[in-house]
């Protein structure tokens, strides 16, 4: 058995093998992120070696996003499975044609075409030292206001292998937003085999009965890091990962606000008309009265320096002091 | 006048005309023969800066790997008889000592600040792009532009930065993120800009400079004056659809924008085989009219002369040109890794040979101009050996200016994206910090 072993992106690369094993009309297209992983006991994956050129861009393809996501577009359409790989910083470089050719030919054609296509988006952090256009998080919000679109953002191993299956088995086009932030640390059991984690079902992380907590990758980071502090000071938070943002799992949602009647929602997305915003109008349609709050990063490029960039974080020290105001509100 | 020889087309022949008085010859290297790696200049003359090609180009060959690119080196001296040497003689000695003292203070800057990483004393931390051995693209390139001109650089750009004038003080703080570094610790690295000497910004994000420099290049036309932009690119960046839209709108509109590519062979860790179908990529754009140049991009005169024909030719009216340099880059794609503290280039890393790298290395720009300028009378053992003194003593004085400034102050962060107020900030729910 290698399950607790396997890497996050062991994991991911394991979901599209199975898939294109399954289908062999299947593809992936990227620009470097050539897909090879290793487990620690030397088990190599190697899409590019396994499928070759071209139900993979091989060694790498051209700085070109248009490219490789208009490609995988035209081959989803003509009936291939395909995912098109975005690198961090071009996180929104060919959402022209996501927009006006993915999210829309079903409806224009009558449903004639389907569009089985992940476009599989690196996400960057609100990190130090890389400074704007590298510390972008939040295109989920922006993808999600596509019609047409679905939008999935993992938090943890297990997740990232069930919403991948999820998503390339999905007749229709999913976002699959990888942030490399929930990478790191303890993850959960990755079994070997192929499973689905379904599109619209939300996670219950922490179950509580004093707020409800909402977050997503990559903000669950500083969930977890606040967590304990909140426990400590006596407050019982439940912590739901939504896990998919379209469709939205708002019956879980709503299911605990009417319990807690208080809800805190941490974005790393930009504030305005940011994911958090719509989490919280569906959940007050739903349960009127309840007191909310949002933790969004502010509407801002993301500065190199560590003293500005930390202050701007939603981080465990604000979700605690939100928190805090919330329950005694 | 321009002499005829050979023949050209209707829309050469016109620019041709526009630039008369104006404009020296005009050469297009593009499809050159395989042979002699020579070609004829539509205006007479051979076209003798081209690197004499014994192999099909990297894109040319499908089996091309790691390696290969040692058969374009040049010759280990650079000319010091020839129209690119001319050219470059032809400047004042002064000009050519200057142009000696940037392309050590690019170097040195790099080196000292690559020490500063690996050794970790100072806690530097994000992204850094090296472009040492780069350096006679960048100093070729500025010799030829006025304080004036325009540039778009890429996100390794440090050695632009610095030959077009950039302050080191200034961006060795912006490495450290200190109020004193150019972007005020905003922008690290990747974004240094200087808007007061017409350095638009090195840039994150591969194949932004096109645009940028084009775009500047028609507000000089809209103001009506001679500047040119230069907008730098990689073999990598070439792949973007907004490098030929940029290419062919400037040529359509006559545009002032030139167009440098600094072809090192490599993206990251992918070869240019996988990247580039032609063999070089000025052939990418060889079926608009207008200049091409591919010159050994570790030669400063020959980078040098392309530029200052481009630039005249843009200059007199006649629109875009595209240079392509060939040259090399002894670190990794970003960091240090395979580096070492008090030596140059990064050996051990996966994607390519240290004998590779070594053959670059003894091809130095920096080495090449110095025996240049001795071979040709321009500079004293002693002028050298000063300048090369001088310039670690400046880099030395920047890290210290750098150690000496104060950190941004935290709620700098919602400031600076709006011309005036603050951002909105709903996070700071009842903490302290909110400004304006």
């Amino acid at each position: 058995m290698t399950q607790a072993q396997k890497s996050y992106g062991y994991a991911q690369l394991e979901a599209v093998a199975h898939e294109m094993r399954a289908d062999p009309n299947m593809v992936y297209y990227y620009e470097y992120q050539v897909p090879v992983s290793t487990l620690p006991n030397g088990e190599v994956l190697d899409l590019r070696a396994e499928f070759g050129e071209p139900r993979t861009s091989g060694s790498g393809w051209p700085i070109d996003e248009q490219w490789i996501v208009g490609a995988a577009i035209g081959a989803a359409a003509a009936g291939s499975k395909a995912i098109a790989r975005l690198p961090s910083m071009a996180q929104l470089y060919a959402i022209e044609y996501v927009y006006n050719q993915a999210g829309k030919i079903r409806s224009m054609t009558g449903g004639q075409a389907s569009m089985p296509f992940v476009l599989w988006v690196d996400g960057a952090r609100r990190g130090r030292g890389a400074a704007g256009q590298h510390t972008d998080v939040g295109a989920e919000a922006i993808y999600a206001n596509l019609p047409g679109i679905k939008v999935v953002c993992a938090s943890n191993a297990y997740d990232a292998k069930g919403l991948l299956i999820s998503a390339i088995r999905d007749p229709d086009p999913v976002v699959y937003m990888d942030y490399p932030e929930v990478r790191g640390g303890a993850q959960p059991n990755v079994p070997d085999e192929a499973y689905e984690v379904p599109l619209g079902e939300a996670a219950i992380r922490q179950a509580g009965s004093d707020l409800t907590i909402v977050a997503w990758a990559p903000a669950t980071v500083d969930v977890v890091r606040a967590l304990p502090q909140l426990a400590e000071a006596g407050i019982s938070a439940e912590f739901i990962d939504p896990r998919s943002l379209k469709p939205l799992d708002v019956e879980t949602l709503a299911r605990s606000a009417r319990k807690t009647g208080r809800m805190l929602v941490v974005d790393h997305g930009h504030d305005s008309n940011g994911f958090g915003s719509h989490v919280i109008a569906e959940v007050v349609q739903e349960v009127p009265g309840t007191i909310t709050r949002k933790l969004a990063f502010p509407d801002v490029p993301g500065p190199g320096s560590a003293e500005m960039m930390s202050w701007l974080r939603p981080d465990a020290p604000k979700i605690v002091d939100a928190a805090k105001q919330l329950v005694r509100a | 006048m321009i002499e005829m020889k050979g023949t050209v087309d209707r829309r050469t022949l016109l620019k041709m005309m526009g630039a008369a008085g104006a404009s020296g010859a005009v050469f297009s290297a593009c499809g050159v023969p395989e042979a002699t790696g020579s070609t004829r200049g539509v205006a007479g003359a051979e076209f003798d800066k081209s690197i004499r090609l014994a192999t099909a180009g990297p894109g040319g060959n499908k089996n091309w790997q790691p390696g290969d690119a040692l058969k374009f080196l040049p010759a280990e001296n650079i000319p010091t008889r020839g129209p690119a040497s001319d050219a470059l003689a032809s400047l004042p000695k002064e000009k050519l000592i200057e142009m000696y003292w940037r392309m050590n203070a690019s170097r040195k800057w790099e080196s000292t600040l690559k020490d500063l990483f690996l050794g970790g004393e100072d806690g530097l931390y994000g992204a850094f792009h090296p472009s040492t051995g780069e350096e006679a693209m960048a100093v070729g390139v500025m010799g030829a532009l006025n304080d004036d001109d325009y540039i778009a650089s890429t996100h390794r750009g440090h050695a632009h930065l610095i030959a077009k004038g950039g302050d080191l003080n200034k961006m060795t703080a912006e490495i450290f993120f200190k109020e004193s570094g150019y972007n005020r610790g905003y922008g690290g690295s990747m974004h240094i800009t200087d808007m007061s000497i017409g350095i638009m910004g090195m840039n994150g994000i591969v194949g932004a400079s096109y645009y940028m420099a084009a775009g500047a290049a028609l507000h000089a036309m809209v103001r009506g004056n001679s500047q040119v932009a230069v907008a730098f690119f990689g073999d990598g960046a070439s792949a973007s659809p907004y490098y030929f839209s940029a290419v062919r709108s400037c040529a359509n509109q006559n545009i002032p924008c030139i167009f440098v590519a600094e072809n090192n062979f490599q993206y990251m860790a992918v070869p240019m085989a996988r990247t580039v179908p032609t063999k070089y990529v000025t052939e990418y754009t060889k079926g608009l009219d207008i200049p091409h140049y591919l010159v050994d991009g570790n030669d400063v005169s020959a980078v040098y002369e392309a530029t200052s024909e481009a630039v005249e030719w843009a200059r007199a009216g006649n629109g875009p040109s595209v240079i392509e340099g060939l040259t090399y880059r002894w670190y990794d794609h970003s960091g240090f890794s395979g580096g070492r503290i008090g030596e140059d280039g990064a050996s051990n890393l996966p994607y390519r040979t240290d004998e590779e790298l070594r053959g670059w290395i003894s091809r130095d720009p920096i080495t090449r101009y110095r025996r240049w300028l001795a071979a040709t009378d321009n500079a004293t053992e002693a002028e050298l050996a000063e300048v090369e003194s001088a310039t670690q003593r400046a880099v030395d004085e920047s890290v210290k200016f750098a150690r000496a400034g104060t950190e941004p102050a935290q709620e700098g962060g919602v400031l600076n994206t709006y011309a005036s107020a603050a951002a909105t900030a709903t996070q700071f729910y009842n903490r302290k910090g909110l400004v304006g």
